[in-house]
């Protein structure tokens, strides 16, 4: 730590890269990825497992990804759960009742339809995001408490617009099946780990992600999380900035919306229930603070990642998935304090 | 003016009603509170629509009431305080927890409000009038069967199966589970419960935990999806593993979409109860305890559950389908 503000060694340049935090959390990840290949005979360390932690992964990932952007910039976004209801809902609703299909629409065929639901599921979330930007900056309410509502309002309505059952409409349950390298035997070695859908949404959380640390967007976003005072002062519009990041949660969670109906071949009105917790659980186990200013893409990525290892883990280990709760409880107690130790240090 | 308009009308409507229960010792309008676990679950949307047209039918108005989402005894209880609040004559509760809400249940009876329980009840039973539910224990037991029948089930065999929750407390998912395991033990003792999962109410969940067992458990034959939630889950994890008909998928309520796949196979079999008649029942039992001070024949009602497969008429199948409410 001594030597590191006298020059800038290659060790220190990786570090600035990804953070003292993320380095940590491979450690986490690889401790527990052993424990829970000891306990589980070896199954837990198999290609299957992981890409049923990857399809976990692509679900919540974009939350967590807007999750961080709001918490960096030094706010909350309550209404990210709802909003995947609602956009799965709505993305079901356009296609069966708008759109008169229904599922025997299937594959490759569905796939015009699926990218117009996935257009309406986008503009649904951009609408909670508009709707809470409204409340934040132009009456003023604090985002805890305006997300908050439109958390209710978006459970409402999800409710409302199906009816209170999955709709169901056109489906490709390919998209969300991991793809395999073709001319490898998947019996001699699995290399089916991802589906497209994950893919896509890796596409997305890296385009974020450089948004987030590369571009002024991002600059912005920290420089209104760790004072805002200033950020004004600075000459950053901060009304309209955090309006874009609220836009972006909104229209991230449309995504998450719309992966969710391709996962289950229907648009469920509790698909989103409970998610946005995971997705600030992602967010603080990845280094973000509440208190704003800080946090990471790579951390939030390898923070989610962790949540569903666990989550997978213990199951392939058989121990009651009522543990989940108490790890996750440890993992996010351990993430602050690290944060905590790591700014008496001097160091982010 | 518009007020004053209302109000006469109001008058009117009472005046009207006054007549034509003259004769019944109550004249004004009978209010009847229904607070039920999740707006978001279709079993109670079905229920909601039977409650509807018995409120209709008996002249009744009917408060309906419960969380958005959250099928939880803390979003519960300050939603029963509040319609006891609103003095109602009678109250159908369905508790999210035995115990969790049995406090304000006895506080609805101390307030005179006369209490039916539906669907799951609380811990002490004792002054509510009538608990009306579904042969949850009867339907874990028909699951087993609708999964033995599938994989051929024979003696002196074994087979791996699995069950997927919504939580471990919830009664009609213990009870289930409990007539599931106990018709297991006594008529096929060779499948064997290999795990349970919980999904908190999110089929995105309920999805996941199938896709894991399908990896731990690759000699899995059949899985009994406990409700709904976990009926969608499991039925687009199976679909999209390419696994539907090699695996018996037997799930619970007759969510519409889940009926449609009956048909296609990934069903073998779907457990249905009659929300909607445990709801008309529980209001017209309250209604008629409410007018004449008569309590029902007998305190607790089971409404038969029944399964819903490939053999099962169209009649059928339309009777028992949920009603979506839009």
């Amino acid at each position: 730590m001594t030597d590191s503000k006298q020059a800038l060694s290659v060790r220190d340049r990786a570090r600035s890269l990804v953070g003292n935090q993320t380095s940590l959390l491979i450690v986490v990840m690889i401790v527990l990825s052993v424990v829970f290949t000891a306990f589980s005979n070896g199954t837990f360390l198999s290609t299957g497992v992981f890409a049923n932690i990857l399809t976990d992964w692509g679900g919540y990932i974009l939350l967590a990804v807007g999750q961080t952007l709001v918490v960096i910039s030094g706010g909350i976004d309550l209404s990210v759960g709802s909003t995947v209801s609602l956009s799965s809902v709505v993305a079901g609703f356009f296609m069966v009742k708008i759109l008169g299909l229904n599922s025997d629409l299937k594959g490759v065929d569905a796939w015009g339809v699926l990218a117009l639901a996935a257009l309406v599921a986008i503009a649904t979330g951009l609408v909670v995001g508009a709707v809470n930007a409204v409340l934040i900056n132009v009456l003023k309410i604090v985002p805890f408490i305006a997300t908050l509502s439109t958390f209710g309002a978006a459970a409402g309505l999800a409710i409302i617009v199906s009816g209170g059952m999955p709709m169901q409409g056109p489906s490709d349950f390919s998209l969300i099946n991991p793809v395999r390298i073709p001319g490898i035997d998947p019996a001699v070695f699995d290399t089916g780990l991802f589906s497209p859908m994950v893919l896509v949404m890796i596409i997305v959380t890296a385009i974020v992600g450089l948004f987030l640390h590369k571009a002024r967007f991002g600059l912005y976003t920290y420089a209104i999380g760790s004072n805002a005072f200033a950020a004004r002062a600075a000459g950053i519009n901060v009304k309209v900035h955090t309006s874009k990041i609220y836009l972006v949660s909104g229209a991230l969670s449309g995504i998450a919306g719309f992966y969710a109906y391709i996962r289950l071949g229907s648009g469920s009105p509790s698909s989103g229930m409970g998610m946005e917790l995971y997705a600030i659980a992602a967010t603080v186990i990845g280094g973000a603070s509440l208190m704003g200013g800080v946090g990471r893409m790579w951390g939030t990525a390898l923070g989610t990642l962790i949540l569903f290892t666990v989550q997978s883990g213990l199951l392939m280990t058989g121990v009651a998935t009522d543990w989940k709760q108490i790890i996750v409880a440890i993992l996010i107690a351990a993430a602050v304090a690290v944060q905590t130790l790591q700014k008496k240090n001097g160091a982010r | 003016m518009k007020r004053s308009l209302r109000t006469i009308a109001a008058f009117g409507v009472a005046a009207a009603l006054a007549v034509g229960a003259s004769g019944c010792a109550a004249d004004k309008q009978i209010t009847i509170a229904f607070v039920m676990g999740a707006e978001s679950d279709p079993f109670f949307q079905a229920m909601k629509v039977g409650a509807e047209a018995e409120a209709k039918a008996e002249g009744v108005k009917l408060i309906w009431q419960g969380d958005a989402s959250h099928y939880d005894v803390a979003t519960e209880v300050p939603i029963v305080d509040n319609v006891i609040a609103q003095k109602p004559d009678g109250l159908v509760l369905i508790p999210t927890d035995p115990d969790g809400l049995q406090a304000s249940n006895d506080k609805a009876i101390a307030a005179g409000i006369a209490v039916a329980n539906v669907d799951t009840h609380v811990t002490d039973l004792s002054k509510v009038i009538t608990f009306i539910t579904g042969d949850n224990g009867d339907g874990g037991a028909k699951a087993a069967k609708a999964i033995a029948d599938k994989i051929g089930y024979a003696a002196g065999k074994t087979y791996q199966v699995v069950v997927g929750l919504t939580s471990a407390t919830a009664t009609t998912n213990v009870a289930r589970l409990e007539g599931f395991k106990a018709a297991v033990a006594q008529d096929y003792p060779g499948i064997q419960i290999m795990d349970v999962a919980y999904s908190a109410a999110n089929p995105q969940t309920a999805a996941s935990n199938v896709n894991n067992w399908l990896t731990k458990y690759p000699n899995l034959v059949g899985i009994f999806a406990i409700d709904g939630t976990n009926a969608s889950g499991a039925a687009a994890a199976l679909q999209a593993k390419g696994l539907t008909k090699k695996i018996a998928l037997v799930g619970y309520d007759a969510y519409p979409a889940n009926v449609e796949l009956i048909k296609s196979g990934v069903f073998t079999a779907l457990i249905a109860q009659d929300p909607a008649a445990e709801a008309r029942l529980a209001i017209k039992t309250l209604v008629d305890y409410i007018k004449n001070k008569k309590s029902p024949a007998q305190r607790d009602v089971v409404i038969a559950n029944v399964t819903l497969d490939a053999n099962t008429s169209a009649a059928d199948l339309a009777k028992y389908t949920y009603v979506a409410t839009n």
